[in-house]
């Protein structure tokens, strides 16, 4: 079979990324770039006024002196130039590759083999890549800036609200896309490794857990987990048969709906011998409620003011389907990627339930259903297993015996106060803001942690950061105790340089993988949600939404 | 019924009987009304019914955005769909079949994958159909897999003439 396609696209969108990147580095983009980063281009603008003025200063003492000009400092790198250099970087990276691959792809001839295969999947990765960095370069900033501009008018920002950040907007533009412009030929089989880069990314992912929070985190997953899923898996093998849905029906929604969504309808469908109109409905059903939740769950969980272990453990269990627990999860938290880590540990309990839900229902089936095949458990056990959770223990494994980081670095040890050096410690404005800000706390643990913030002049303990970056969350306009917070939190926690560059590409392999994912989610398979499996399902999923929450609320606390 | 529409047929410019008449059916209850209006005007020995079978296309996008399985078990998937609808189709043309059969009438069964209505277009002109004749659209609220036959394109794509089973 040959996979490739004779078309330009790939090089097309190679040289247009080197052109971005060329045209940053040139400063063409300048002007556009100070309209979708309005606040780092304003303190740009003031630092080139303030170094201008500086070395005009000094050119004027020297001359008052009788000695020559000094030479001029060369300028510090603004924020700004940060956000153009590290987009020019990548452009070039990333174009440099396609352009390569792309002008391949047109001289090789077409014959059989892995370089075909490879010559047919690079571009549409290249295609996903492409609406990712413009998703995340451009329409990111953009709906941020109009959300804040339509504010006046509509009294809330409607970006934030809706949180139209770029993993939303990647998935919505994935979605429209494969539904209303159809993926072109060239890039049909590369779109498909968006799930690789998702791998990927959870496989990164392993390097930001601490031993003790991956404890924490794992043992708590494996309770909800435990209670609403295999709560919810009983529910329909319970509901169906009571409704009169086949054994085949029950069972495929039983593990959709119970587990993680499509990816366990399609695990179980050959063992419960799920018949074609059983799937579609099943699936279109948990597809609805994916995307209805990856929209819902964020907003829901920001007006209850949810922190990140909270948000991350109810996204983790009440959202039935597992690719829209990552999308909610960035949805919620886009800047920093802390519910994300929670969310996906929830995640990967999930998926190591898998198997075992696909064992339990393959015997249930065999049970109920007269002539059915028997399966070989254990080969299910095997085949079901999803490998990437060892690679995800793999690089934890790496990253606690101190690949990436110094040891402790995970334990918070900048905590300690030997550690803060004086400069890094809160300066008087910044303590004055946040006593003007502390009458305004209605909550103890906030009023005590900001009044300790206060007295130490720095962060004592990840407790107390996580209790001030709710404060600091819900200060909103409050620029200066939001700033004083955030220096706190930069001074006690020393991101190593490999963590940091870890923590950007995990952003970016699931902003990736999630834009391709959104162009495998169709209308027309969302539109076969019906019969039976949209009111078993849709029960199912409400009491399991409610229910965690109900239960995250109680007993989650945000610390773990 | 045949021989009374005759001359009205013949008025209207069309071929009668018709020789190839193309019969789109998957088994639902409309789809047996258009059997039923298909068998009443076919002629034994000289009407072949074409029998259409479509795979919709929606079936491509249904492994979703399936993204925690492996290649074995999506490979898997993939057969079992596949096995399914293909023995879905081999029991209703097998049902069809038997109908035409115990009527008289020569059936032919066609198998097509993609959208209904531009398959339909496409089997009428490679089939030289004469007359087309599908069941009404499935009432509002009665459950079933969604893909509906596009009128419009049917009315502009197709050169034979239309019926449509109330």
């Amino acid at each position: 079979m040959i996979y490739s396609h004779k078309s330009p696209a790939l090089l097309i969108i190679g040289i247009l990324m080197l052109l971005w990147g060329w045209m940053n580095n040139a400063g063409t983009l300048d002007g556009m770039q100070g309209w979708l980063h309005p606040g780092a281009y304003k303190e740009h603008k003031q630092a080139i006024d303030k170094h201008a003025a500086d070395t005009q200063a000094a050119a004027e003492k020297a001359a008052a002196e009788g000695q020559p000009a000094p030479e001029a400092k060369p300028m510090k790198p603004s924020k700004f130039d940060g956000t153009k250099a590290g987009q020019a970087q990548l452009a070039y990276i990333l174009g440099g590759l396609f352009a390569a691959v792309g002008v391949l792809v047109l001289v090789l001839p077409k014959k059989e083999g892995h370089l075909d295969y490879y010559a047919g999947v690079v571009p549409g990765m290249a295609f996903i890549v492409g609406i990712a960095c413009a998703v995340r370069w451009i329409l990111d900033p953009m709906f941020a800036n109009w959300g804040k501009a339509a504010q006046p008018t509509l009294g809330w920002d409607f970006a934030k609200i809706m949180n139209l950040n770029y993993v939303v907007l990647g998935i919505v533009l994935g979605m429209i896309i494969v539904n209303l412009l159809r993926i072109p030929a060239w890039a049909a089989n590369g779109v498909r490794t968006a799930r690789l880069f998702l791998k990927t990314g959870v496989v990164l992912l392993g390097t930001l857990y601490s031993a003790a929070e991956l404890a924490q985190l794992g043992a708590l997953s494996v309770v909800m987990i435990g209670i609403f899923v295999l709560g919810s898996v009983w529910l329909v093998l319970l509901a169906g048969p009571r409704m009169g849905a086949s054994n085949s029906m029950t069972g495929v929604l039983s593990s959709g709906v119970g587990v993680c969504g499509v990816s366990a309808a399609v695990a179980a469908s050959p063992v419960v011998n799920a018949k074609a109109v059983d799937i579609a409905f099943t699936l279109g059903t948990i597809l609805l409620w994916g995307v209805l939740c990856m929209f819902t769950f964020p907003t829901i969980g920001q007006l209850l003011g949810m922190g990140p272990v909270q948000f991350g453990a109810w996204a983790g269990t009440g959202i039935l389907n597992s690719a829209q627990v990552a999308g909610a999860a960035l949805a919620f938290d886009p800047q920093g990627i802390e519910t994300l880590k929670v969310a996906e540990i929830f995640n990967i309990t999930r998926v190591l339930f898998l198997p075992i839900i696909v064992v339990w229902l393959a015997a249930w089936y065999v049970k109920r259903e007269a002539g059915a095949q028997k399966v070989d458990l254990g080969k299910v056990l095997v085949a079901k297993f999803p490998v990437f959770v060892l690679g995800f223990l793999f690089m934890f494994l790496l990253s606690t015996l101190g690949m990436f980081a110094p040891p402790g670095h995970y334990q918070g040890k900048y905590f300690s106060s030997e550690q803060v050096k004086e400069d890094k410690l809160l300066k008087e404005k910044e303590i004055a803001a946040l006593q003007a800000h502390l009458p305004k706390l209605t909550k103890p643990e906030e009023t005590k942690a900001l009044q300790d913030l206060i007295a130490n002049r720095k962060l004592t303990s990840r407790e107390q950061d996580h209790v001030l970056k709710g404060v600091s969350k819900a200060a909103k306009d409050d620029k200066a105790v939001k700033d004083a917070v955030g220096a706190a939190n930069k001074a006690a926690w020393h991101d190593s340089k490999i963590i940091r560059a870890f923590r950007d590409w995990i952003a970016w392999l699931f902003a990736i993988g999630l834009t391709g994912l959104g162009m495998q989610i169709t209308v027309a398979s969302i539109k076969q949600a019906g019969g039976k499996p949209l009111i078993i399902g849709s029960v199912v999923g409400i009491i399991k939404a409610v229910g965690s929450l109900i239960v995250v609320l109680l007993f989650v606390k945000e610390f773990v | 019924m045949s021989e009374v529409a005759a001359p009205q047929a013949r008025a209207a410019g069309l071929a009668w009987p018709p020789r190839a008449l193309l019969l789109a059916h998957h088994g639902t209850a409309g789809a047996e009304r258009a059997l039923d209006l298909a068998l009443s005007l076919a002629v034994p020995g000289t009407t072949r019914i074409l029998h259409l079978y479509i795979v919709p296309d929606f079936w491509a996008g249904m492994q979703g955005d399936d993204w925690l399985n492996n290649a074995w078990t999506r490979d898997a998937f993939a057969e079992h769909v596949e096995g399914q609808l293909a023995q879905e189709a081999r029991e209703r043309m097998g049902a069809l079949a038997a109908r035409c059969t115990a009527a008289g009438v020569d059936s032919t069964p066609i198998l097509r994958y993609g959208k209904p209505a531009e398959c339909l277009v496409a089997a009428a002109r490679e089939g030289g159909a004469d007359l087309v004749v599908i069941g009404p659209p499935r009432p509002k609220g009665e459950p079933g897999l969604r893909s509906r036959m596009d009128l419009e394109s049917l009315a502009r794509g197709l050169a034979a003439p239309l019926l449509i089973a109330r």
